[in-house]
C-alpha cells in the first residue's frame, strides 16, 4: 500500500503552471491579461510547460459552466478529464456524462430503528466516491449517536429544554436526549450500544435546496432527477453553500485531496465522483454515477442491517414509495421547507 | 552480545511507546496504512454470511473489505455467488423480476449434507417432537430445554424436518429447502414477511430499477434463528471514527448540552 501522494511535493521545483496555481490567483493576476489577449497569446503564457498538459489545463480553466456546454463541449471536457485521470492515477478511468433519466425522481429512506451505527455506509461512500482519505479526511455521511428518549410521567414537570439545545423530539418539558446534539466520534468495541440509537445524515437532495440559492456562480444546481449536483470546475470555493445547508451535508477540500491510486475508483461521472481539486465543495450525489446506470447506491448495498432503501419516487411500486405508504415517516427539519427527498422511517 | 541486548531494549521501548498511540488511532487512514485487506470478509452475520474476495475482471474486485473489521464495504459484483431465488408461493417483485439469492447451504457449518448423519440409521429419527436435551450441536443451541424462540410454543422439529433433515417443514408437513428460510419464517412472522416482499424489511442489492435484477437477503443472513429472541442482530465492531478536528485530541467538545452538532 503506497502512501497517499503528496501533490504539493512536486510543485516545489516546477515553475508555476496555471493548473497548479490557485484559481483565484490565476484569474486575479495573469488571467486578466490573458482574457484580453488572443488565443495565440495564451500559448506564450503556457510556454515551458508540457504541451498536452497545457492544453488540458487551458481547456479546463476556460470551459463553460457544465449546464451551458453543448453536447460537443461536454464530450470534449469529459475526454480531457479521462485522459488526465488515467495518466495521473495510472489506471483506465472513465468519466460519464449521463444525464438524468426521464420519469425518475430519486428518493431515499432510512430506518432509524434498524441502524446500528456500524459506519459501513460511511466508508462504502468513501470507496465509491473518491473522497480525500487524509489531510483533509472527507466523509459525506455522518452517523450521529444519540441517547434514547423517554416519556416518563415523572419527568413531565421538570423544566424546559436546555436553551442552547435544539429540540426536535422528546416532550415539551424535557429534551429526553433527542436534541440535535449527537456524538459522531463514538468508538466502542461493538455497536449498537445499549440506550442509544444512531442517526446517519448526508445530503437530503432537497427539492428547494438552500445551497443552490446561495451559490454565486451557479455551479451547484438541481438536475431533473432531483439530484443536487456540483460542477467542480466552476466552484470558486466561497463556501456559501456549506453555510446555507441546514443538514451539515457539504464538505470542503481545504487542501489538495489525497487519494491513493490503488484506492481510486476509476468509474466516475463528471457531476459525481470524479477526483476533485483543492478549494472546491463536495457532497453526496446519491452515487449518480451508479444510480443513473440503474445500480443501487454504495451505502444501500453495504448496510448490514438493510436500514437503507433507495428508488424512484415516481414509481408506485418502488421500495421508497411503499415505505411512504406503509410506515411512519419524517423528514429532518421539515419546518425549513427545503423538501428533502431523504426520509427517515420506523417500523 | 551487549549490542543485541541494547537493540532489543530499544525496540521494546519503541513498542511500548508506539502501541498505545497506534491503538488510539482508530481512524480510516491508520487501518489503511497499517493493516491488510482481509481475503475473507463477512456481509451481515459474521461466520454465517461470508464473501471471499476475488477479481471479477482485472482491477475490479467482487467486494472490498474493511481493514479494521473484515466487513464488506463495497460491492463490485452484487450477484457474486448467487442463484435464482426459487419458487415463491406469494406474489411480489421476485415473481416479476429477476431475483437471486446466495445459497445458505454453503454457509452452514455442519452441512455435508445433514442427512449424511441424520439418515435414520446413523442417527435414528426422533420418535416425537417433545423437547429433549441435545446430544450434539450445543454450540448452536446451548440449552435446548430452554429455547427462547417461540417461548415454549415451538421446538426444533417445528422448523426442522424430522424425516428429511436437509429441509425445513411447513405447517402442512410439506418440505421447504434450506435455501428458502423466508418461506419457513413467514409461517409465523406474516407482517415482517409482507414488508420483506415489498423490499421494506431486509436488504436487496443490484439494480433499483423496476424489473431490474436484484439480490435479496434472506432471513438467516442477518438473524440467528436460535438466539433471535435475545438479539435481533448480533452486535458487530464499528468502522473507524472520523478524525478529530485538527485542534482537538478528543471528542469532549461534542458532549454535554449546547455544544451542538455544529460546524
Ligand atoms: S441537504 Fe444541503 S447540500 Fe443537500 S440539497 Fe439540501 S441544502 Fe443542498
Ligand atoms: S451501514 Fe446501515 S447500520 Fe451501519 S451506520 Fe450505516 S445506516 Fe446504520
Amino acid at each position: 500500500m503506497s502512501e497517499p501522494r503528496d501533490k504539493d511535493e512536486k510543485k516545489k521545483d516546477a515553475p508555476l503552471k496555471p493548473d497548479e496555481a490557485s484559481r483565484r490567483e490565476f484569474l486575479g493576476g495573469a488571467g486578466l491579461s490573458v482574457t484580453a489577449a488572443a488565443l495565440s497569446g495564451a500559448g506564450a503564457l503556457l510556454s515551458g510547460s508540457d504541451e498536452a498538459e497545457a492544453k488540458a489545463t487551458w481547456g479546463e480553466w476556460f470551459q463553460k459552466n457544465y449546464r451551458l456546454m453543448t453536447e460537443d463541449e461536454k464530450r470534449e471536457a469529459v475526454l480531457r478529464l479521462e485522459k488526465r485521470y488515467t495518466e495521473e492515477f495510472g489506471k483506465q478511468t472513465t468519466v460519464d456524462s449521463a444525464p438524468a433519466k426521464e420519469g425518475v425522481l430519486f428518493g431515499y429512506a432510512l430506518n432509524i430503528q434498524k441502524c446500528i451505527g456500524c459506519r459501513r455506509c460511511v466508508y462504502a461512500c468513501v470507496k465509491e466516491n473518491n473522497q480525500s482519505r487524509d489531510n483533509p479526511e472527507i466523509q459525506w455521511i455522518r452517523v450521529l449517536k444519540m441517547e434514547k428518549g423517554n416519556f416518563l410521567a415523572g419527568d413531565m414537570d421538570k423544566g424546559y429544554p436546555d436553551p442552547a439545545g435544539i429540540q426536535v423530539g422528546g416532550n415539551a418539558y424535557k429534551n429526553s436526549g433527542v436534541v440535535l446534539e449527537g456524538e459522531h466520534y463514538y468508538e466502542p468495541a461493538e455497536v449498537p450500544e445499549k440506550g442509544y440509537f444512531y442517526f446517519p445524515m448526508q445530503c437530503m437532495q432537497c427539492e428547494k435546496p438552500p445551497c443552490v440559492k446561495v451559490c454565486p456562480v451557479r455551479t451547484t444546481y438541481r438536475d431533473p432527477d432531483g439530484i443536487v449536483v456540483i460542477d467542480y470546475n466552476w466552484c470558486i470555493g466561497c463556501r456559501m453553500c456549506i453555510a446555507a445547508c441546514p443538514y451539515w451535508a457539504r464538505r470542503f477540500n481545504w487542501g489538495e485531496p489525497n487519494l491513493p491510486a490503488e484506492e481510486m475508483n476509476p468509474v466516475t461521472h463528471y457531476l459525481g465522483n470524479r477526483p476533485r481539486m483543492k478549494g472546491v465543495a463536495e457532497k453526496c450525489t446519491f452515487c449518480l454515477q451508479r444510480t443513473r446506470q440503474g445500480r443501487y447506491t454504495a451505502c444501500v448495498e453495504v448496510c448490514p442491517v438493510g436500514a437503507r432503501k433507495f428508488g424512484n419516487l415516481l414509481d408506485p411500486d418502488s421500495e421508497v414509495r411503499k415505505i411512504l405508504e406503509k410506515k411512519k415517516v419524517f423528514r429532518l427539519k421539515a419546518e425549513l421547507n427545503t423538501y428533502p427527498k431523504f426520509f427517515y422511517f420506523m417500523d | 552480545m551487549r549490542k543485541t541486548a541494547l537493540a532489543m531494549l530499544a525496540s521494546f521501548t519503541a513498542v511500548l511507546l508506539l502501541a498505545p498511540a497506534l491503538h488510539a488511532e482508530d481512524t480510516y487512514i491508520h487501518y489503511l496504512k497499517n493493516k491488510q485487506e482481509p481475503a475473507d470478509c463477512f456481509e451481515s452475520r459474521d461466520g454465517y454470511s461470508n464473501a471471499t474476495r476475488t477479481e471479477v475482471e482485472p482491477g475490479l474486485p467482487n467486494v472490498k473489505c474493511s481493514n479494521k473489521t473484515g466487513g464488506v464495504l463495497w460491492w463490485g459484483d452484487p450477484f457474486d455467488g448467487t442463484e435464482p431465488m426459487g419458487e415463491m408461493p406469494v406474489e411480489a417483485d421476485y415473481t416479476r423480476e429477476e431475483a437471486v439469492v446466495k445459497p445458505r447451504t454453503g454457509q452452514l457449518k455442519y452441512y455435508m449434507p445433514c442427512t449424511a448423519c441424520h439418515n435414520g440409521s446413523m442417527v435414528p429419527y426422533p420418535k416425537n417432537k417433545n423437547p429433549r436435551p441435545l446430544a450434539m450441536h450445543q454450540d448452536i443451541v446451548p440449552d435446548s430445554m430452554n429455547l427462547q424462540h417461540g417461548q415454549g410454543a415451538i421446538w426444533c422439529l417445528d422448523c426442522h424436518n424430522a424425516r428429511n433433515r436437509d429441509t425445513f417443514i411447513d405447517h402442512k408437513g410439506g418440505e421447504i429447502g434450506l435455501n428458502q428460510p423466508q418461506r419457513l419464517c413467514g409461517k409465523c412472522h406474516g407482517e415482517v414477511y409482507s414488508d420483506w416482499r415489498d423490499g421494506i424489511h431486509g436488504k436487496r442489492i443490484g439494480s433499483w430499477e423496476k424489473g431490474g435484477k436484484k439480490r435479496w437477503w434472506v432471513c438467516t443472513e442477518c438473524h440467528n434463528p436460535h438466539t433471535v429472541q435475545e438479539r435481533r442482530f448480533d452486535p458487530i465492531a464499528p468502522e473507524p471514527r472520523p478524525q478529530y478536528p485538527r485542534t482537538r485530541a478528543n471528542a469532549d467538545h461534542e458532549r454535554g448540552h449546547g455544544a451542538g452538532a455544529g460546524h
